[in-house]
């Protein structure tokens, strides 16, 4: 089957700086496909190519086995939702102004909404729990309200893949799980292909059924979380002492920091 | 469940059909005031009965008080749209029409043009069309395609752009020495008083398309606010856009600034105060812009030609005198 | 036939010639005769005016004091803000300043003659005023004969040649006799004549003042190609000047500031001399017949031996 994601040889520099080399990946339909690796890897970088938000320097980017390239700008938008990290606007859109950008790519230039846009809109609000919130202004809300709310949007955008740069980290506990779940719920309901950009092992863990783990812009490991998230992997990686163990909860792996006092002398 | 909160079509044609009440309805007021004193009845007379009632004051109505109120209607219009756009294209809200040194251009062009001894029109307005265009060019230069996505480098270049340009001009006005020194100095203030049919019909040749475009644009210019990768990532070509938006809006602000001399403020609080009252949704504030601009711009022109006792003022002194403390007052609005 | 029919018949028939006669020199008849002709402007412009004008628009001034001088003050509807002379002239309906014309009042004043300046009258005004059929003429004096030929010019335009004639004619014996005066002085004193304050701005060789000055047998020392050259002070002090003469638009306290400011420097021979003086400027730079009392005043100013004075 076609993957849906597949990047080949992809590299991206910054000026003279290269921050990604040579990288090769498949990301099948359905996959629920999380990038970890500690901060300066290239994992936002690689989420923006895949996104076709900037343009690799070499290599392949297919999306559905058509090159990105191939595609326009509104058709690519029907095919791939991306989530940025946080921004900031100083332009007052309330939050139902906002998430009905996300149909943008499905309506006309001028894009006046029907019924069902709203509607799709509103279910989209209800999923993230945005929804008592939809007269609000965006500015006036906090980061993770913000973040639930440009999540809602890419829900709204219908599209088959969704990617995501970092969506839990503003996030309370409650909202991390949920939003999980809801991408979960969507993969499930609607075979949506989740690719994911976290910077917390364990959730990475829980609910991934692949993980890439970068290390200056290498791919450091690639596999199911068993195979990927190793206590040998994890301190040569990032640096720290860790703790590797199965989880209670089910066939994953849990992760726990090793704070100095446990660590014997010599 | 109540009707669907978000109406915007809807909103769009209450909003339209009550700015143009308000434009028709200042249109018709400027038709009336004047420096020659006709009692507002008398004016009412001419325009219902024709001609026949009153021949000179006719001839005040239609061939000397109309071509001044419809250029001040388009270039409001025009000016607000600017303001409008470059807000949008630049992620600011407090952007003006002139910020990226077009008016510097314009300035410097109509300048040189005046000391050449060329007529108003077309001489003149034509070397301030040529003198904004090429500062375009210049900045588009200066900051190189790429970067037109980063707003920052565009405004900065935009800034020094204006600086260089007013010590030229301050240069050019401190070595001329006779009569032509009076041209320049009503040229930068902006004076609307010497038109005709044929110059507002030319200059509507050229803003309407514009309009239109804008109008088009409008669900993208939205989006634009967002941030550049939002943008992308739901389907605009932001480059295309933003570069079609930006020499569209350099277009049609050159051709107001080369008809009416620089006009300020009008840019900056137009929109400012209809997106505060209207909501940043560009598909309504875009007709918003142009009627309410449009409106605003006949009203200080109005009062321009009828406060001072003696002659009139430019308009340009009554946009500034009325725009400053209402910009105050907006931003203290919405930093509440 | 009877003699009483052949009466009728000749009475008829000279009727009948009378008519025809009529009709015939009606239509041969230059436009004179159906109210407006045909003339040419200073520019070179042919304007078709009225025989009779009776509502004149002076747009400068110097107009207005033409028309005044001609004594067919009786024809102007309207003014420019500044036409302070003759003081009646301030009662007449004003049009705006002569380098910002008020075109609706101007139009509102239905006038059937404009006269406008070429110097100073914005020429878009002009042709405004023309596409709205109100005919201008304009006048275009540069020198002291420049200005009588506008004097006589606009006297024919008003019907009035006969007075204009006799301005002229005063005009050019006053000229003549001033240069008689001057012709026998040996040394002809330098003269600064300072028009703005701040910054120092004097006038060349493309200005009356300049040409008044040259008549009254004095040297420009601001002579040159650039009409209204600034000077700094010290150049000023290094042309040594033996008269300097200001005029200004300002008030009288400061014109004794300005004129101590040039007393200090001793080595310059106007301040050694005392030879500093304050004077209106409206007798200097309006094109009207005042300028030959202006012309009359500079003579005194400068040659003051001539009249009684010590030089």
């Amino acid at each position: 089957m076609t993957a849906a994601i597949q990047l080949q040889k992809i590299g991206y520099a910054y000026g003279r700086e290269p921050v990604l080399n040579a990288i090769s990946i498949s990301i099948a339909r359905g996959d629920y496909f999380i990038i970890i690796g500690p901060n300066g890897s290239g994992k936002t970088t690689l989420l923006k190519l895949a996104a076709g938000i900037i343009r690799t320097t070499g290599g392949d980017v297919r999306i559905q086995g058509r090159s990105i390239g191939r595609f326009s700008r509104r058709h690519l938008a029907r095919a791939i939702a991306y989530v940025p990290q946080l921004i900031r606007t100083d332009f007052p859109f309330t939050v139902m102004e906002v998430v009905l950008m996300g149909r943008s790519p499905h309506l006309g230039m001028l894009g006046f909404e029907q019924p069902r846009d709203i509607a799709l809109a509103r279910e989209a609000m209800g999923f993230t729990g945005v929804d008592h919130l939809a007269h609000r202004k965006l500015n006036a809300l906090s980061g993770g309200e913000c973040q639930r709310v440009f999540i809602a949007r890419a829900i709204c955008q219908e599209s088959e893949i969704m990617l995501l740069d970092e969506p839990t980290a503003s996030l309370d506990l409650a909202h991390q799980v949920r939003v999980m779940d809801l991408m979960e719920q969507l993969r499930i309901e609607k075979g949506i292909t989740v690719v994911m950009v976290s910077h917390d092992v364990n959730l990475a863990a829980m609910y991934g059924n692949r993980i890439l783990l970068l290390n200056k812009g290498r791919i450091a490991g690639m596999g199911t979380p068993r195979q990927v998230i190793t206590y040998q992997t994890l301190e040569a990686v990032y640096g720290c002492k860790v703790l590797v163990d199965l989880s209670p909860l089910g066939d994953f792996p849990r992760v726990t920091l090793v704070p100095s006092r446990y660590i014997p002398a010599g | 469940m109540t009707a669907p909160l978000h109406a915007t079509l809807k909103r769009l044609w209450i909003v339209s059909a009550v700015l143009l009440v308000f434009f028709v309805l200042t249109m018709l007021a400027g038709l009336c005031a004047g420096s020659s004193d006709t009692g507002v009845r008398r004016v009412i007379s001419v325009l219902v009965g024709g001609e026949a009632a009153d021949p000179m004051l006719a001839t005040i109505i239609w061939r000397i008080r109309l071509p001044r109120v419809l250029l001040a209607a388009m270039v409001g219009a025009a000016l607000s749209m600017g303001g409008l756009v470059f807000q949008a294209l630049l992620r600011n809200p407090l952007a003006e029409p002139y910020i990226l040194g077009i008016s510097g251009g314009a300035a410097i062009g109509a300048i040189i043009g005046i000391l050449m001894g060329f007529a108003r029109f077309p001489g003149v307005g034509l070397m301030a069309f040529v003198g904004s265009m090429a500062t375009l060019a210049l900045l588009l230069l200066m900051t190189s395609g790429r970067s037109v996505l980063k707003k920052d480098s565009l405004l900065l270049s935009g800034v020094m752009v204006n600086a260089f340009c007013s010590a030229l001009i301050m240069f050019l006005v401190s070595i001329t020495q006779d009569a032509r020194l009076h041209n320049i100095i009503f040229w930068l203030m902006g004076d609307m008083g010497m038109t005709d049919l044929r110059q507002a019909g030319f200059l509507a040749l050229i803003l309407a398309p514009c309009f239109v475009l804008f109008f088009w644009l409008s669900n993208a210019m939205n989006l634009l606010t967002m941030g550049s990768e939002t943008a992308l990532a739901i389907g605009i070509n932001v480059k295309a856009v933003s570069l079609v938006l930006l020499t569209a809006t350099s277009l049609m602000i050159s051709a107001a600034v080369s008809h009416s001399g620089l006009i300020g403020f009008v840019g900056l609080v137009m929109p400012h105060l209809l997106r505060l009252v209207l909501g940043p949704d560009h598909r309504v504030l875009v007709p918003a812009s142009i009627l309410g601009g449009g409106g605003y711009m006949v009203l200080c022109d109005l009062l321009a030609r009828t406060l001072p006792r003696q002659g009139e003022m430019p308009a340009g002194v009554v946009t500034a005198l009325i725009g400053a403390p209402l910009f105050i007052y907006l931003l203290k609005r919405t930093k509440s | 036939m009877t003699g009483k029919a052949q009466q009728r018949i000749g009475r008829r028939f000279f009727v009948i010639l009378m008519v025809l006669g009529g009709a015939l020199a009606l239509i041969l008849a230059p436009d004179s005769a159906r109210g407006v002709r045909s003339v040419t402007d200073f520019l070179g412009r042919r304007v078709v005016i009225p025989d009779e004008p009776r509502r004149v628009v002076a747009l400068a001034p110097s107009i207005t004091e033409i028309v005044y001088a001609l004594e067919q003050e009786s024809r102007l509807a309207g003014v420019t803000r500044f036409s302070d002379y003759p003081a009646a002239a301030t009662r007449l309906p004003k049009v705006g300043s002569y380098v910002h014309l008020d075109l609706e009042r101007i139009v509102a004043l239905r006038p059937d003659l404009c006269i406008a300046v070429k110097d100073g009258n914005p020429k878009v005004v002009i042709d405004r005023l023309m596409q709205l059929n109100i005919p201008v003429f304009a006048v275009n004096p540069t020198n002291l004969e420049t200005v009588i030929q506008a004097v006589e010019h606009i006297g024919r335009l008003l019907n009035t040649e006969q007075k204009a004639a006799l301005i002229a004619a005063d005009m050019r014996a006053r000229i003549e006799h001033v240069r008689q005066q001057v012709a026998e002085v040996e040394r002809r004193p330098r003269v600064f004549f300072q028009i703005g304050l701040a910054p120092i701005v004097s006038v060349g060789s493309a200005t009356f003042i300049h040409e008044l000055i040259e008549t009254a047998g004095g040297e420009n020392v601001a002579r040159g190609d650039v009409p209204y050259p600034r000077f700094s002070r010290e150049q000023v002090i290094g042309l040594a000047p033996d008269v300097i003469i200001i005029t200004s638009m300002a008030r009288s306290a400061i014109f004794e500031r300005v004129k101590a400011e040039w007393a200090r420097w001793k080595h310059m021979p106007a301040a050694r001399n005392n030879r500093i003086i304050v004077q209106e400027s409206n007798l200097f730079d309006r094109p009207s017949p005042r300028l030959v009392q202006g012309l009359e005043l500079l003579v005194k100013l400068i040659h003051p031996q001539l009249f009684g004075g010590s030089p």
